[in-house]
């Protein structure tokens, strides 16, 4: 009982004591707000590593998933802002969910986000046999109606992708015209189109690599300026549509909003040395992520003007989920 | 290629010590992840998933595969001893493996769970290497009008695990219907029963509601009646399972690995829901009828091989057409995908020696789950041993931190634990569990793919008859619908 | 009391649902699931799914009321409880032990937290081995921690006061 009462003593001592100098002075919780062997959980647990020797005490891993990012978000959100919960936040966490959802149970400004480290190039693609060849297709296809697309739920990044991509092509209005099949999760989304549920999708280039490499799908263009490799299809700048640089998959680390201006320092200078790391970026390039390391302001305007322009998309075409 | 050079190639890349020890490992991992409730065969594979990176592809993926048929087989021992599934897949195995336990006959119950998911396994794997292509092929046709179908016609299970009430069968089941209702609408987005909680907008935890449902009743009850097991034989018992009894239900058990096979191959069905409809099944053609649920060898067997027969056929869409069936093999195929391994029709020829040496292993996997879970089935013994006043607090802290340790979510302990009072509400009413279990899993299944088809099809009813898959199952329905008002009939004329 | 209630059993618990569905219909749907305005097929509706439920809950409860409870077997009704306390007593008892538990599990840390828990019901239950349940009760949180926190990676809370390694 003696010890116990000590190790009480001693502990407290240590926490009344603690200063933002020592930090970390012990593991941090890091939390995946999606599943175990999707994209975000596995770009988190790339990194895991290569962050944890730059850190220099474990990270605890930690997948809290549900509601489309948004129950993993929320933990972190209401956690201390000391440091020792952080939050891998993800696009359709962090940008495009607070753009359509109005009941969402956080904003933008319940974080503070320290990196953006990597961008995800996305891309189109229908089913082979589906006779769509081009884009101009699949719009003249569109005109004529009965066109479907999937994603992995309403407010995901497919979502918002699909629509984007119609309405900054001339479709009028594409919440009419074509109609949203929701799946659940990212894998049952490609499955639609393989199946011939959908008619095409939007998603990130690394998602539907395989389905690609096998023929199962065709791609009809990619978002960014450009080429992704393994994708023979047109850059959104090739077809006359460079707005649609925008629409890319990221990956990023955030605290909650109260965060110490030292500590997200602190995640600048560890980022930037863990992103050096010559493993991680092998293993991420090869699955076709695009490492790009931003600073905790660049990386906030990033996320912001992505977010500014799915909201005025959002608002125009009324998508807006107002329960 | 021809056939021989492939089996040689497959068996240069595998006939080393270290293939067959990661596959050891792995199905060692498996036993232990899946008799811990709520670590579950999925969250033991999804822990196993970062100790594969630095390893060759061949290997990681065996280990992977080892922990996934382990931690299936696994499940099946704390839901024996101490009615706690340890994965859910296990569920269907506690109607008749706890009460057998209660009788003194836990190894007699332990030993089919074995025997069953081995020959089950090994029918599975065989599906697998002789089958791929061709159920592939057949599963790739399943849109949402056929899933519709194949749910719909999934739910009449509920009548075979029901006891001895339809009616309340049918109340458990509305009830996990309704509950899995919370969280957030497919379709449109906006928020059901969620009253602006974040942990809500999820959904309830689906392992949170197992265990709830099964495991915290015990402790309540115990707290109901704290001496009424005393003098009761709880303890694994000198009695093993006897070859005649495993060759009296073999036939259920090539059933339900049959049924296991078929559900596994489809992607988005998974090993519970398999394990049900054998379950069910057995209970329905069985001349022990009668003792079905009250602890009968045979239901285990049955349920055993419905879930284990699922494991090798999961892999069917995950290599034929690099199309996960559930969250396991979704974890598998990240595994593929950061070794560059695609998974899909090209792998069969690109990659060839790893398909074959995956299928040579596989083989190996059942017989060295055979051996692991001897070994596991005698360690866990004691377990059966422990005094139940010491065992029922045991068992509740193990529930939370297992139920914690799923999602990392400390409201996932509150839902269990209110789930385990409704638990203990329908205990004392008589409403039967398992309904309330199925309904809970298929209902948002149902749901979404009723919505799916009508957003499909712009609103016309006929996408539900639009092809022959959707026709049997329609008819299958009709069958086992007439089935059910004929036994009413006949219990109400007996 | 017990006897009659399992007498009619099945007409309680259909008056029970008849009740619930027509709450359900009637209040929960309507104030708890957000459907938007802008529906065209009213089978896409968020509520048509909750709306089907509430109808096969209400058509179960009218089928419990008027079926004639099947004879069955009663083997497993609960026994009357001896001993001191009373039944109902001990689970309300056990209901404050699980409340106590999921307020102290955020504050103490779940090792702490469950070390009690594991005390308090062992005792609670009058347990014939109080050494092997207080050895217990410390060791199977401590492996359990072990085991999670170390093994599997997982961010077991810890709580405000005395944190493990």
């Amino acid at each position: 009982m003696n010890k116990f009462v000590k190790l009480l003593t001693v502990s407290l001592g240590l926490t009344a004591s603690a200063a933002y100098a020592d930090y970390p002075e012990r593991p941090i919780n890091m939390v995946i707000p999606y599943g175990a062997g999707g994209a975000t959980d596995i770009s988190a647990r790339t990194i895991a590593e290569p962050l944890g020797n730059a850190v220099g005490r474990p990270l605890v891993m930690a997948n809290v998933t549900g509601a489309g990012g948004a129950t993993g978000s929320v933990a972190v959100q209401n956690a201390k802002a000391d440091g020792y919960t952080m939050l891998f936040a993800r696009v359709g966490s962090h940008s495009v969910n607070p753009a359509m959802k109005a009941t969402l149970p956080y904003t933008l400004d319940d974080f503070r986000f320290v990196t953006v480290y990597e961008i995800n190039p996305a891309a189109c693609a229908v089913a082979p046999d589906s006779g769509i060849n081009s884009m101009d297709d699949l719009v003249a296809k569109v005109a004529e109606g009965g066109v479907t697309y999937s994603s992995s739920g309403v407010g995901s990044f497919l979502h918002i992708a699909a629509v984007m991509v119609l309405d900054s092509f001339g479709v009028e209005n594409p919440l009419e015209q074509a109609t949203h099949i929701p799946q659940k999760g990212g894998g049952a989304a490609a499955t639609a189109v393989l199946n011939g549920t959908a008619t095409f999708l939007c998603t990130n280039s690394s998602s539907i690599a395989s389905f690609v490499a096998n023929g199962q799908l065709k791609p009809l263009m990619v978002t960014t300026a450009e080429p992704v490799v393994g994708f023979d299809a047109p850059t959104a700048n090739e077809l006359g549509k460079p707005e649609l640089n925008q629409l890319v998959g990221w990956t990023g680390i955030a605290g909650p909003a109260g965060l110490p201006d030292d500590v997200a320092a602190k995640w600048g200078d560890w980022m930037a040395e863990a992103t050096k790391d010559a493993a991680f970026l092998e293993k991420m390039t090869s699955r076709g992520s695009v490492i790009e390391l931003m600073d905790p302001e660049s990386a906030n305007e990033f996320i912001r003007g992505q977010y500014n322009k799915f909201r005025s998309l959002v608002d125009r075409l009324g998508m807006r989920i107002e329960g | 290629m021809s056939f021989y050079d492939s089996i040689l190639a497959g068996i240069s890349l595998v006939g080393n010590v270290d293939a067959f020890l990661s596959l050891f490992i792995g199905i060692v991992v498996g036993v232990i992840g899946g008799a811990i409730p709520g670590l579950s065969a999925t969250m033991a594979v999804a822990l196993t998933l970062p100790f594969t990176f630095p390893m060759q592809p061949i290997n990681g993926i065996l280990l992977l595969l080892g922990v996934y048929k382990g931690g299936i087989f696994g499940g099946s021992i704390p839901a024996i001893l101490i009615k706690t599934p340890g994965t859910p897949a296990s569920s269907a195995t506690i109607l008749d493996g706890y009460p057998l336990a209660e009788k003194g006959q836990a190894g007699k119950a332990l030993g089919m769970a074995l025997w069953a998911s081995c020959t089950a396994d090994v029918v599975s794997n065989l599906s697998l290497i002789l089958f791929a292509g061709w159920l592939a092929s057949f599963a790739l046709n399943f849109g949402p009008p056929e899933f519709f179908a194949l749910i719909f016609f999934s739910l009449t299970i509920i009548a075979g695990v029901s006891g001895d009430s339809l009616l309340r069968g049918t109340l458990s089941a509305v009830a996990g219907l309704i509950l899995a209702t919370v969280g957030l609408d497919l379709v449109y987005g906006t928020n059901r029963f969620t009253f602006g909680d974040s942990n809500l907008m999820g959904g309830l935890n689906f392992i949170a509601v197992l265990i709830g449902l099964f495991a915290i009743p015990e402790v309540i009850a115990m707290a109901w009646d704290p001496t009424g097991h005393l003098g009761k034989a709880r303890s694994l018992g000198k009695s093993w399972v006897t070859f005649r009894e495993y060759k009296d239900s073999f036939f259920s058990i090539i059933r339900g690995s049959i049924i296991g096979v078929i559900l596994g191959s489809i992607p988005g069905i998974g090993a519970a829901p398999s394990a049900f409809l054998s379950y069910s099944e057995a209970r329905r053609t069985s001349k022990n009828k009668e003792n079905f649920g009250k602890g009968e060898i045979e239901g285990v067997a049955a349920a055993e091989a419905g879930n284990n027969g699922v494991a090798g056929a999961t892999l069917i869409p995950l290599l034929a057409l690099g199309v996960p069936g559930d969250v396991i093999t979704a974890i598998i195929i990240g595994a593929f995908m950061i070794h560059g391994l695609q998974p899909g029709p090209m792998m069969f020829v690109l990659n060839v020696d790893i398909i074959y040496g995956l299928f040579i292993g596989l083989i190996v996997s059942s017989v060295m789950l055979f051996a692991v879970g001897s070994v596991a089935i005698r360690a866990f013994r004691y377990v059966a041993d422990v005094p139940k006043r010491i065992l029922m607090p045991a068992v509740l802290v193990l529930c939370i931190y297992g139920v914690f340790a799923v999602n990392n979510n400390m409201f996932d302990v509150g839902v269990m634990f209110a789930m385990g009072w409704l638990g203990y509400l329908m205990v004392r009413t008589r409403i039967p569990a398992a309904p309330f279990l199925i309904a809970f899993i298929l209902g948002p299944l149902l749901e979404d793919n009723f919505r799916q088809s009508m957003l499909m099809s712009g609103g016309d009813v006929s996408v539900f008859v639009r092809g022959p898959i959707t026709w049997a199952f329609w008819t299958f329905s009709i069958i086992a619908l007439f089935a059910i008002y004929k036994s009413i009939r006949n219990a109400k004329t007996a | 009391m017990l006897k009659v209630l399992f007498k009619g059993l099945n007409r309680w618990l259909g008056v029970f649902t008849l009740i619930f569905s027509a709450f359900f219909a009637f209040y929960a749907i309507p104030n708890w699931v957000y459907s938007p305005s802008n529906i065209r097929n009213i089978v896409l509706s968020p509520t048509f799914w909750p709306y089907v439920l509430a109808g096969i809950l209400a058509f179960s409860g009218v089928a419990l009321i008027i079926t004639k409870q099947t004879p069955s077997t009663d083997q497993d009704t609960p026994a009357p409880a001896i001993g001191g306390m009373r039944p109902y007593m001990r689970l309300v008892i056990l209901a404050i032990i699980m409340g106590s538990t999921m307020y102290l599990l955020p504050r103490l840390g779940m090792v702490w937290t469950t070390m009690l828990t594991f005390v308090a019901t062992a005792f609670f239950f009058g347990t014939r081995y109080p050494k092997a349940a207080v050895v217990s009760a410390i060791l199977v949180p401590l492996i359990l921690y072990a085991f999670f926190a170390h093994v599997a990676g997982v961010a077991i809370p810890q709580g405000n006061f005395v944190r493990l390694p």
